[in-house]
């Protein structure tokens, strides 16, 4: 295993954590603007309360950590995505602020500004749509070099179905993810109602996963041959995803134990995201960048990545016990305790 | 000796600052009730 | 757009996130520490008063910390984004203490979540107070951390240069370069005396809207007493790098100084303005730039003669050092009176107008935390790294950084203004008499 390739899965891996907890926490957002709109805010009010405000920095350290990291292992990143990025990369950032600012202001601001709210949630919406426009950069055919500077040309990024299709994925995964981790939250909370709300929009946000998932692996037969061709060479990886699946939603409609229904789900996503990025090797840019020409020197890889196992032994002890406070703590989840500062 | 003060004496002025302001925070004996 | 315009946004922008963020930065480094300080005078004296003190700083910080955090989000990303081409030359050789402070920061997150959500869950409160330490010490090291990356853009070092290509690396001289130490230990002792004197200033506004609990009075004198030990700290790491200046980047202390001229027995100039290039109305202090360039009253000053046209910072940076000085000092002094004031018991320091002065403190302190800033930033002028790259050929090419600076003023105001409603409406609707009466009134149900 060459240096360039534990870098990129180290990052790969954060990428991949964030896509999870942040899904988690977007979603809820939506959820809870949502059923503000239909007048059944209390149900989601309180999980949001009790699990997303203690985690929300947490989570967003888990982006922060992936560019810097980015920029750690692969510098020239920052000269093809910093320079074309400006504006995804800008709107995310205050939709970011947006969603930081609800937690800190409405933890102890008048309950329930409702304007504040419905931003909240779509803010959430619109974050992992901007994020995900870079995952649809890197599959080359939108950035052009005008005098030896990288350009993004937006009108094609605009009009190709690929950006649509994996926008449309971004948000019904966010949907679909959250959802199911809700689902087995508010049953552990002990919450009836919320559990059967929550495992309704599951099931409604299934389907519409997997078929856009579909559908990308078709826009990318035309649009990128060569990504598709390695992804058909590791068929089985998505086939074993497309099972784990299968597995989550026949276990949301039996009611059956949904803690294990959400661990299949991060299965799932875990084994399609890593199917897709080691097809998506050696390339960080189509057709201009991969991991070998842009890997830092070997005294800061080096450096890097024994500062990321020390960093490592710190954290993964305080995660555990965070979760283990806000997660697996049944009467702090059931809100029998409030020690709150 | 220039070398002494800008490479090392900064981080002993302010660990002994840390030092110094937990052990003034404690006498406080002005300020309390009889 | 053309690539002057789109140098000048950047630099704009980065003034203007930079100068927003460092505002919560600051009391994000420092607040922790003082709420450390007073859990533990609390827990050591049995004293309710002091714990309650930590435990609504502690709620006030929230918002604070949650600011920080966002902007400090859109600092880290702006870097890639406005700058690219640095990042790209910074990646190769500064990235670890930039991802070394990622971890800093994750590691506080974690266990502020954990510290505020357990207020009253142990029996014995100094378990609570341990799980402090590490938010403490993470606040304290993401500090440290990126200032080591601003450190090294005064004072690159930790590599060479072939034939335009970076070779010889090495990851750790880069972090221990010769701005290092003066830098980290000035920014994270004057974080702490500036998070003092903003919370003096609100137990002093307290005391002055009539309340005239103790608790303020306790508060007001911890604060004021924490903070002259940190300012006078900051007073002494400030000269240590008027001799690194003097050593390593010449060219900036002189600027700052408006030392013109290379000679010996060189006075400090203080305040004055400039005019057609001569300085009018200052304040000479004979042999005094001497003496804070290389602790020698007839030393050698290099002066601005020295320097390329083109490589000498804008000489309206004196005017910031004046600022800085002049607050940092009257801080000083400010506090050292009150200090002597409670403790001999003169009425001067009870009175309005006294307390009316300590509440000025707090946004003066901030306002020179700002300028030391704006002169440091601006004192490293033309570079963006010191020798090696100019800030014009650092910026993007991209043409739509004007609409991005338009957006985040926009992010900053309601971020700026939302913070202050909140804070001041938190604060309000639960005084602290208030809740002293309820934790008393519910104490024997409190404990199971």
């Amino acid at each position: 295993m060459t240096l360039e390739i534990i870098g990129v899965t180290v990052l790969w891996t954060f990428l991949f954590g964030y896509l999870i907890v942040a899904s988690i926490d977007f979603g809820a957002g939506f959820f809870n603007a949502y059923s503000l709109l239909t007048g059944r805010q209390h149900i989601l009010t309180n999980v949001i309360q009790r699990y997303l405000s203690p985690v929300w920095e947490v989570t967003n350290v888990f982006l922060v950590f992936f560019f810097v990291g980015i920029i750690g292992f692969f510098p020239k990143t920052a000269f093809y995505y910093g320079t074309t990025l400006l504006v995804p990369a800008s709107i995310a950032i205050i939709l970011l602020a947006i969603r930081g600012s609800y937690y800190a202001f409405e933890t102890y601001g008048s309950r329930g500004h409702k304007g504040y709210s419905f931003m909240y949630g779509l803010a959430g919406l619109f974050i992992p749509a901007a994020l995900s426009i870079v995952l649809t950069i890197s599959e080359g055919g939108f950035i052009e070099m005008v005098d030896g500077s990288p350009s993004l040309d937006y009108y094609a990024l605009f009009t190709s179905p690929l950006t649509w299709a994996i926008v449309v994925l971004s948000l019904s995964a966010v949907l679909y993810i959250s959802a199911v981790f809700l689902t087995w939250y508010a049953n552990r909370a002990g919450d009836l109602e919320a559990t059967n709300l929550m495992r309704k929009y599951a099931l409604i946000w299934a389907l519409p996963t997997i078929i856009t998932a579909a559908g990308i692996m078709v826009e990318l037969r035309t649009h990128n041959q060569a990504h598709y061709n390695n992804m058909m060479d590791i068929w089985w990886a998505f086939g074993l995803s497309f099972l784990l699946y299968l597995g989550t939603v026949w276990l949301l409609v039996k009611r059956r134990s949904y803690g294990l229904s959400f661990g299949l789900l991060v299965g799932q996503f875990f084994v399609a995201f890593f199917a897709y990025g080691f097809a998506h090797r050696p390339y960080l840019l189509y057709p201009y960048l991969t991991i070998y020409d842009s890997f830092t020197n070997e005294a800061m890889a080096i450096a890097l990545i024994i500062a990321f196992i020390a960093g490592l032994a710190l954290l993964i002890p305080s995660l555990y016990l965070l979760l283990r406070l806000f997660l697996f703590n049944k009467d702090y989840v059931r809100g029998k305790k409030d020690n709150h500062a | 000796m220039t070398d002494f003060l800008i490479f090392y004496a900064p981080f002993i002025v302010l660990i002994a600052a840390i030092v110094v302001a937990f052990w003034a925070a404690l006498r406080d004996g002005a300020v309390r009730e009889k | 757009m053309g690539n002057e315009e789109a140098v000048f946004y950047s630099r704009v922008l980065t003034e203007l996130t930079l100068s927003f963020h460092i505002i919560y930065a600051t009391i994000g480094v420092g607040v922790p520490l003082m709420i450390m300080i007073a859990q533990w005078v609390g827990i050591r004296k049995n004293d309710e008063h002091y714990i309650l003190l930590a435990r609504r700083w502690a709620r006030g910080f929230v918002i604070t910390v949650a600011v920080g955090v966002v902007t400090g989000t859109a600092i880290g990303m702006q870097l890639s984004l406005l700058w690219p081409n640095f990042m790209e030359l910074a990646g190769n050789v500064i990235a670890l203490p930039l991802f070394l402070e990622t971890f800093a920061f994750f590691f506080e997150a974690i266990f502020l979540g954990i510290y505020l959500y357990t207020w009253d869950r142990f029996e014995n409160q100094k378990k609570h107070l341990l799980l402090l330490i590490p938010v403490a010490i993470g606040a304290s090291a993401s500090a440290v951390f990126i200032t080591i990356v601003n450190a090294f853009m005064n004072a690159p070092q930790g590599f060479d240069v072939l034939n335009g290509e970076l070779v010889n690396i090495n990851p750790l001289l880069a972090m221990f370069n010769p701005a290092m130490p003066t830098k980290v230990a000035h920014v994270v002792v004057t974080a702490y005396m500036t998070a003092a004197f903003v919370l003096a200033a609100i137990a002093a506004f307290r005391l002055l809207k009539g309340s005239n609990h103790i608790y303020h009075k306790k508060a007001l004198f911890l604060t004021m007493k924490v903070g002259l030990v940190f300012s006078i700290a900051a007073a002494i790491i400030g000269d240590f790098s008027g001799k690194y200046l003097a050593e390593y980047q010449p060219e900036k202390l002189a600027a700052a100084e408006w030392h013109f001229e290379t000679e010996e027995n060189a006075p400090l100039i203080l305040y004055g303005v400039l005019d057609n290039g001569e300085v009018k109305y200052a304040i000479k202090i004979p042999f005094a730039l001497s003496i804070l360039a290389h602790f020698n009253p007839t030393a050698e000053v290099i002066g601005l003669d020295q320097f390329p046209e083109d490589e000498i910072p804008p000489l309206y940076i004196h005017y910031l050092f004046d600022i800085m000085v002049t607050i940092g000092v009257w801080m000083t002094l400010l506090s050292l009176v009150y200090w002597l004031g409670v403790q001999m018991r003169w009425k001067m320091v009870q009175s309005k107008l006294f307390r009316w002065l300590i509440v000025l403190g707090g946004p003066l302190s901030i306002l020179a935390i700002e300028a030391g800033w704006w002169l440091a930033e601006v004192g490293r002028q033309p570079w963006i790294l010191r020798g090696l790259m100019r800030v014009e050929d650092a910026a993007t090419t991209s043409g739509h950084v004007d609409t991005m600076l338009i957006l985040f003023s926009g992010l900053y105001l309601v971020l700026g203004v939302g913070s202050i409603v909140v804070l001041t409406r938190m604060f309000r609707r639960n005084p602290v008499e208030q809740e002293l009466e309820d934790r008393h009134a519910t104490k024997g149900a409190d404990i199971s």
